[in-house]
């Protein structure tokens, strides 16, 4: 990382993509400190809850660790769930990755390991708007790095300050209004309004699902629903790369 | 207190870790030679929309793993006030203070 960091223009982007990372900072911090806690109060103890936020780095895999882990699940059974819960991030994998080629193979694995929902959501978004914009790997670290810090600061608070911070607050519900946020300028148009619909109501139908399977139909069936709407609502254009 | 032993709990966390790591880096490292079609690849646009809505609706409507599907459910009237909202006005902090006062609201009143 030491080279790009030498071109001013590649260290503007980077400042960019963490300014632009900073209005869903409420809700990634309440979620993060709500993690925290719940790890706690699952009964793990505080160096594992913090070995879990340094290493796992994923809320959602983490959140749905924690009841089997505090009922002693088998080991397969946990990192399976995870696994599972983190399916939709191949597909988020799949959807970034004919941009990010041009840079090397290590800077694609920690921009790839860093990058959720919300960096994701933001990148896809500008490429939406400008296609293959310069310095996209220097945007999109920032963006990464802003979520990490939110991310890390407020779980290491929340599992420090577990005792003081009572779970009936319903922050974590603050994060969920922060995807809220990105979701809605999405459906504006049809395809997307479809998909999501159609995202929604798998992921009912499957919330109890063993390995929380829901999440992953969910978004395989909302993305095939907005490709056939999107297909049967406008003329196929060719569109290289935009 | 969890009843794993240490080490199965280091074991569980570790492979939580490595689920992160290979579902989000994976394809970015090692696909240069997978090639999906035209098709997919423009399907692939659709995946935020699909991810988010995946992710929220089960946060809103199972609150507590029950489906609460009444206005008496705080959640369910916030996020369609912040919807409404973010209509209006696309800010993310703005969307989040509306929500979380109405949510904090209907909670208090009841």
């Amino acid at each position: 990382m030491s080279s790009p960091w030498k071109d001013p223009a590649w260290r503007a982007e980077f400042r960019r993509g963490f300014l632009d990372m900073m209005p869903a900072f409420p809700g990634i911090l309440a979620w993060g400190l709500v993690t925290g806690v719940a790890m706690v109060k699952s009964g793990m103890p505080v160096p594992y809850a913090l070995l879990m936020t340094a290493l796992a780095y994923a809320g959602s895999a983490q959140l749905a660790s924690l009841p089997l882990i505090a009922a002693a699940a088998p080991v397969g059974v946990i990192g399976l769930t995870a696994l599972v819960t983190n399916l939709r991030f191949v597909i988020y994998a799949a959807a970034i990755r004919t941009w990010l080629w041009t840079y090397s193979a290590r800077r694609r694995a920690l921009i790839g390991y860093l990058t959720g929902d919300f960096s994701f959501v933001l990148f896809m978004a500008r490429i939406g708007r400008e296609g293959a914009f310069p310095h996209r790997d220097a945007w999109l670290l920032g963006t990464t790095v802003a979520n990490w810090v939110a991310w890390q600061g407020s779980s290491v608070l929340g599992i420090v300050a577990a005792a003081f911070i009572p779970t009936e607050w319903g922050l974590q519900f603050a994060g969920t209004l922060a995807l809220v946020a990105l979701v809605v300028p999405l459906c504006r148009q049809r395809a997307g309004a479809a998909g999501a619909l159609a995202a929604g109501v798998v992921a009912m139908i499957g919330h109890a699902w063993p390995f929380k399977s829901g999440l992953l139909a969910g978004v395989v069936v909302g993305i095939v629903v907005a490709t056939f709407v999107d297909e049967t609502t406008t003329t196929p254009v060719a569109e290289p790369g935009a | 207190m969890t009843e794993l032993s240490p080490v199965e709990l280091i074991l569980a966390i570790v492979s939580v870790a490595i689920s992160t790591l290979v579902t989000r880096a994976g394809l970015l490292v090692f696909g240069e030679r997978l090639t999906l079609s035209h098709r997919v690849d423009t399907a692939l646009r659709f995946a935020p929309a699909c991810a988010l809505t995946a992710l929220i609706v089960p946060e809103v409507l199972y609150p507590a793993g029950v489906l609460e599907l009444s206005m008496a459910n705080p959640r369910l009237p916030a996020t369609i006030i912040a919807a409404i909202f973010l209509l209006w006005r696309q800010s993310i902090i703005g969307a989040i203070v509306i929500g979380m006062i109405v949510y904090g609201l209907i909670r208090f009143a009841l």
